[in-house]
């Protein structure tokens, strides 16, 4: 459960994520099942390519600066890692994080 | 070179004039010097010529005194003065100055051993009235074509699929499975084909069709087993054999020119033409509006230190796709780069300045070990060896330079090749690249995906590995299936000899003289690969014949701008049409809703990885393709005979 209101929730994340990744990497698949543990890149998913979108739509949609060694599979591997990831960048310095970032086409 | 087409009945049926005019007008931008053809009740054979040696003497088919052998032939046999004189020492005569007529005596002499003693590029068919046979034969890498088609007991062949539909009795439909290939290796891995029932005949094979029964024979293996160690006259033999293979290529009687690519390899072919050829060198290059693709300071630095006098084909922002329809016409199957487009325009400047003969650097990156893919070979067996390490998989940041940085680094792009297979799989090396390739799938229809079953492309070529592979070296084994899946297939046809030949340009590939080619694969890997720098050995007999700025550059892959050549500027009104929902349905091949994501986002400017990139060129090139092949027989045939009229008036009948 989320303790703090400043900042989107986890589950916001990975949703919003999850929508981005699907309209964005997975257009051509749309029966695909992407769990929130389903490694991005593994699968195919995303290469390290979409990785740098991925990575500019983090930083757009949820006001955030992610820095180059933070892009690693422990932070952005899974929807799952990228909401804790996000979450925590988000809430832990306070430097971040809208309930209502823009959209993001 | 030339276009060679042709039939053979099952029955003694006779072969019409008019049939054999109508496959050859098909090709006449191969041979567009000389027309000409014989029929009898059971042979058809036409011949469209490029006049290049004997230039008065060498019209085809040619035949031996009596007649009993004729030939049709597209190609050049370099050693033809070598074997010649072997064969007058035998009591043979010779009516001309050209190479053609050693098929036919050399036919006579040794039967498909002649094609042990060829060196050279060549595809031809052979009439033997003694044995009632038809022979045909191709050369040992595939430089040059060869199609055939069964119909009815009857033999259709030619260099060409356009001149096999032509005729009128082939049957002009898809092969799913030659499709899925071309989405998986960029090309049908031959004899297949993109079209159902037309085959490919394989480099290094002969075939004899006789009674209505086709046989078919490998004569040439690759043996890609490397020494231990280099032979202390390593350096010394390249040379000679350098200075010979380009020494051969240089016997014409039209001046040779050369493409210049401002790689090492295009450079030494250029270099060594420049010191061997009579006249003064002409050079051509292709060079890119946008720095990241141009080479054109490389290029102009050797033409310089060559003396050559040097012509550009400048690639803009509209030319690719000006022109890629008429590329996939001439390629007769889908394409995943717009690659061979810049070549096609090359090949048209190069007619335009009078020049039909060029040697070009193909095959050397695959001998020498050039590709960044060996690296990467080595480094994944490298990293796999300790899989914890978190330094070793590092090194993979060091492939790919010509890759804009921030998407060749970190834990994504190491992955991509940790995760792609295992050492013990053969096509271990590949794995990575047969995988981003084959993402085109996932915008396969239902209705084509279904129509595949459980045809798996890459089992079929574990199936066909030769005896012996798992022995030869990681690289070895790299470098065969870089031969058989892209070299021959792709690199020589469809970028090869279809857009030099679109415009009546021979390109000659000094690098694949078959003595080259087994000296360099016998070498050690290290002498070749040494550490992560490639092409050791021949940058080391390049130092003091080119500039340092060549000879110690970096291996820079041709390429070509994919997706910006389409939506970077005005787009083209067929670009639109084609990729439409209802156009895309109606061709059936891949789903509309997948094709309109993409084509979103290659307008919203977003699609800027390799995946999507094939992906939008392999479907927009199979749309193209399925138009001009599938859509419309009826309107082929009728332009096809239109030519026929144009083509009959220079004809001359053999019979």
């Amino acid at each position: 459960m989320d303790q703090q209101t400043t900042g989107p929730a986890q589950s916001e994340i990975v949703d919003r994520t999850r929508a981005y990744v699907r309209e964005n990497f997975l257009y051509m698949r749309p029966d695909w099942k992407l769990g929130d543990e389903d490694p991005l890149l593994g699968s195919g998913v995303i290469d390290s390519i979409g990785v740098i979108e991925l990575v500019e739509f983090l930083q757009d949609a949820f006001q955030l600066a992610i820095a180059e060694e933070e892009i690693t599979e422990r932070n952005l591997g899974t929807l799952g890692a990228i909401g804790r990831f996000v979450y925590q960048k988000c809430h832990a310095n306070g430097s971040g994080g809208s309930l209502r970032p823009r959209q993001v086409a | 070179m030339c276009g060679l087409a042709g039939v053979a009945r099952a029955r003694p049926q006779g072969v019409s004039a008019e049939l054999l005019e109508r496959m050859a007008t098909a090709i006449r931008h191969r041979g567009p010097d000389g027309f000409g053809l014989h029929a009898d009740d059971r042979i058809g054979l036409a011949h469209v010529r490029l006049s290049v040696i004997d230039v008065a003497g060498g019209a085809q088919p040619m035949a031996n005194e009596d007649g009993d052998v004729r030939v049709i032939y597209n190609g050049e046999i370099y050693n033809y003065l070598e074997l010649r004189h072997e064969l007058q020492l035998r009591g043979h005569v010779f009516r001309t100055r050209s190479d053609t007529e050693v098929l036919v005596h050399g036919y006579e002499q040794w039967g498909e051993g002649l094609l042990e003693r060829l060196n050279g590029q060549f595809a031809f068919a052979l009439h033997d009235r003694r044995t009632a046979s038809l022979f045909l034969a191709r050369d040992r890498f595939g430089i040059l074509p060869l199609y055939y088609a069964e119909r009815g007991g009857d033999l259709y062949f030619a260099s060409e699929i356009k001149a096999l539909f032509a005729s009128g009795a082939v049957e002009q439909a898809l092969d799913p499975e030659g499709l899925d290939e071309v989405f998986t290796f960029w090309a049908a891995r031959p004899p297949r084909t993109p079209f159902r029932g037309i085959r490919a005949l394989e480099p290094g094979t002969w075939a004899r069709w006789r009674d209505g029964v086709l046989s078919i024979r490998r004569y040439y293996a690759l043996d890609l087993t490397a020494a231990a160690a280099a032979p202390a006259d390593a350096l010394e033999t390249l040379d000679e054999l350098l200075r010979s293979g380009v020494r051969l290529r240089m016997r014409s009687d039209v001046p040779v020119g050369g493409y210049l690519s401002g790689g090492l390899d295009s450079s030494i072919a250029c270099a060594l033409a420049a010191q061997l050829s009579p006249y003064d060198l002409r050079t051509f290059s292709v060079t890119f509006d946008d720095p990241q693709l141009d080479e054109s300071m490389f290029q102009q630095a050797v033409a310089s230190e060559l003396g050559s006098r040097h012509a550009v084909q400048r690639i803009g922002g509209g030319e690719i796709a000006r022109v890629f329809p008429d590329v996939v016409r001439h390629a007769e199957t889908p394409l995943l780069r717009t690659a061979p487009a810049p070549l096609y325009l090359l090949s048209r400047l190069t007619r335009e300045q009078g020049i039909k003969v060029v040697l070009s650097g193909e095959g050397s990156d695959e001998v020498f070990l050039g590709y960044d893919l060996f690296k990467e070979t080595l480094v994944r067996l490298f990293c796999l060896r300790q899989p914890d390490s978190r330094r070793r998989p590092r090194l993979f940041d060091r492939l790919y330079g010509y890759l804009p940085p921030q998407t060749r680094k970190g834990d994504f792009w190491r992955r991509f090749f940790l995760d792609a297979g295992s050492p013990d799989d053969p096509l271990f090396s590949h794995l990575p690249r047969f995988r981003l390739t084959t993402r085109i799938r996932d915008f396969y229809s239902d209705r084509f995906r279904a129509g595949l079953g459980a045809f798996d492309a890459l089992g079929e070529l574990r199936q066909s590995l030769p005896t012996g592979f798992m022995g030869w070296s990681p690289l070895g084994r790299a470098a065969y299936l870089e031969i058989v899946t892209l070299l021959s297939p792709y690199l020589l046809a469809a970028q090869g000899d279809r857009m030099a030949m679109a415009h009546g340009v021979e390109a000659r590939v000094p690098f694949l003289d078959h003595r080259l080619v087994e000296f360099a694969v016998g070498l050690p890997d290290r002498s070749r690969l040494c550490g992560l720098r490639e092409k050791a050995i021949l940058r080391r007999w390049a130092e003091g014949t080119l500039p340092r700025a060549i000879t110690g550059r970096p291996k820079q892959p041709y390429r070509a701008p994919d997706v910006p050549a389409f939506f970077g500027g005005p787009e083209p009104e067929y670009v639109g049409e084609l990729l439409d929902p209802a156009s895309v349905r109606r061709t059936g091949i891949f789903n509309p809703d997948a094709v309109a994501g993409l084509v979103r986002r290659c307008r919203a400017g977003l699609a800027t990885g390799v995946g999507e990139n094939q992906a939008l060129v392999a479907i927009l090139s199979t749309q193209l393709w399925h138009r001009e092949f599938l859509d419309a027989p009826a309107r082929a045939r009728a332009a096809a005979s239109s030519g026929t009229r144009q083509a009959a008036a220079g004809a001359s009948i053999a019979a």
